[in-house]
């Protein structure tokens, strides 16, 4: 997909959310129909079973509707918003304590405090752009790393597996792969 | 406040990914509200997680599943959400601990040995790591040790120093199995970390190598 069609989805998922918050059931169709494929894909990847990963992509949904007015288009893209609610159904999920906390979450969904962030800050779409481009520049293999670390059960393991390396390589490979995603995130494109 | 010393980025990823334990999450989202630059590295994680999230292949949904989804709005079900209390008023010699901590119960100080004590943090753990805050008096010198698994220490207050370097507030210390060293206490202050430490054998392993040497004076 080009950069172009890229933002245009953004910003339809961006618009969608606003509706949302304004209790619009057609634009919550139509974010489910975008989003709650993908994070069934993203719950059975984590091993949850399919009934469970069906429940938790219609729990997250259910979650944009209730937390769609907390949403600030200048402070998340959509993908990214939306990625952190099913990841912290997730952790829940696959965590047996039930009281467990989300701590790390909330702490990733606060803003980014104007006072804390010394220059005019980014505008979401150019921040995301710039992260689009970062994973565009990484290699097939040091992708599919991150992409791993990100979606599987057993990171580890599955990193290993797919990419055919011994389990203690993949320790160093993910080391590598993430050093160059930063390097790649904080050099100009 | 100027931090020198970081999580990996492999343990940031970890962190925005979903992929730590609740100890160890706590105490990188403790570094995070201290460390700009890694709260700006985190946040662009999450964004990665975002985009990767978008170029999953879609699985099948069930047809009548937004159908559903709508019933449940209409019904006015809120989505389980655990949340987290409010932070009870701190002890005032607690004033310096991260937000992060703060909704988890707080135990006592404990004695470990002359100058030294930790105080339990009750952050629920199934398998991952235990945390806990350790403080030192100024020029202790901690025993020579190892780990089995990861330390993770994050400093809230003074100063210590090893082989790898020196860490103040706000610095971050990320030890694996692989890692010997000898931290000592800088003069002056007593220091105050917060540690995430895997592994309830190797806790009380860890702590025995620590105790011994003070139990015999």
């Amino acid at each position: 997909m080009g950069e172009h069609a890229d933002q245009d989805l953004q910003t339809e998922l961006t618009n969608w959310i606003v509706a949302v918050a304004g209790k619009d059931r057609a634009a919550f169709a139509s974010l489910f129909q975008h989003f709650a494929p993908r994070v069934k894909t993203m719950m059975l990847r984590a091993g949850l079973s399919p009934q469970r990963s069906e429940d938790l992509a219609q729990d997250t949904m259910l979650a944009v509707w209730n937390k769609a007015h907390l949403f600030d288009p200048a402070r998340a893209g959509p993908s990214a918003w939306v990625f952190t609610i099913a990841r912290n159904l997730r952790i829940d999920a696959q965590r047996r304590n039930q009281r467990a906390r989300r701590i790390e979450a909330d702490l990733l969904d606060a803003p980014l405090a104007e006072d804390v962030l010394p220059d005019a800050v980014l505008s979401t779409i150019e921040a995301e752009n710039r992260v689009r481009s970062a994973l565009g520049r990484l290699s097939q293999e040091q992708l599919q790393i991150v992409r791993l670390s990100f979606f599987e059960d057993r990171p580890h393991g599955e990193i290993s597996r797919s990419l055919g390396i011994p389990l203690g390589t993949v320790k160093s490979r993910l080391r590598l792969a993430m050093k160059h995603l930063r390097k790649l995130l904080e050099s100009p494109q | 406040m100027t931090i020198s010393q970081h999580p990996t980025e492999e343990t940031l990823a970890a962190l925005a990914a979903g992929q730590l334990d609740e100890g160890r999450a706590v105490v990188v989202a403790a570094h995070i509200e201290m460390c700009l630059a890694c709260r700006s590295l985190a946040s662009d994680l999450v964004s990665a997680g975002g985009i990767l999230l978008g170029e999953l292949a879609p699985s099948e949904i069930a047809r009548d599943a937004v159908a559903r989804t709508l019933a449940r709005i209409d019904r006015g079900e809120a989505a389980a959400e655990v949340l987290a209390k409010p932070a009870a008023a701190l002890p005032p010699d607690l004033s310096m601990l991260p937000a992060s901590v703060r909704p988890y119960p707080i135990g006592r100080w404990h004695w470990m040995g002359p100058g030294v004590y930790w105080r339990p943090i009750g952050v629920p753990r199934e398998a991952g790591a235990r945390v806990f805050l350790l403080k030192a008096a100024p020029g202790t010198n901690m025993p020579h040790h190892t780990h089995k698994g990861t330390e993770l220490t994050l400093v809230l207050r003074g100063e210590f120093s090893h082989a790898l370097g020196n860490f103040g507030p706000g610095d971050f210390d990320e030890a694996d199995d692989s890692v010997e060293h000898q931290p000592i206490v800088s003069a002056g202050e007593e220091c105050i970390c917060l540690v995430a430490m895997e592994g309830r054998l190797q806790l009380l392993g860890w702590m025995g190598r620590i105790l011994q040497p003070f139990v015999r004076i």
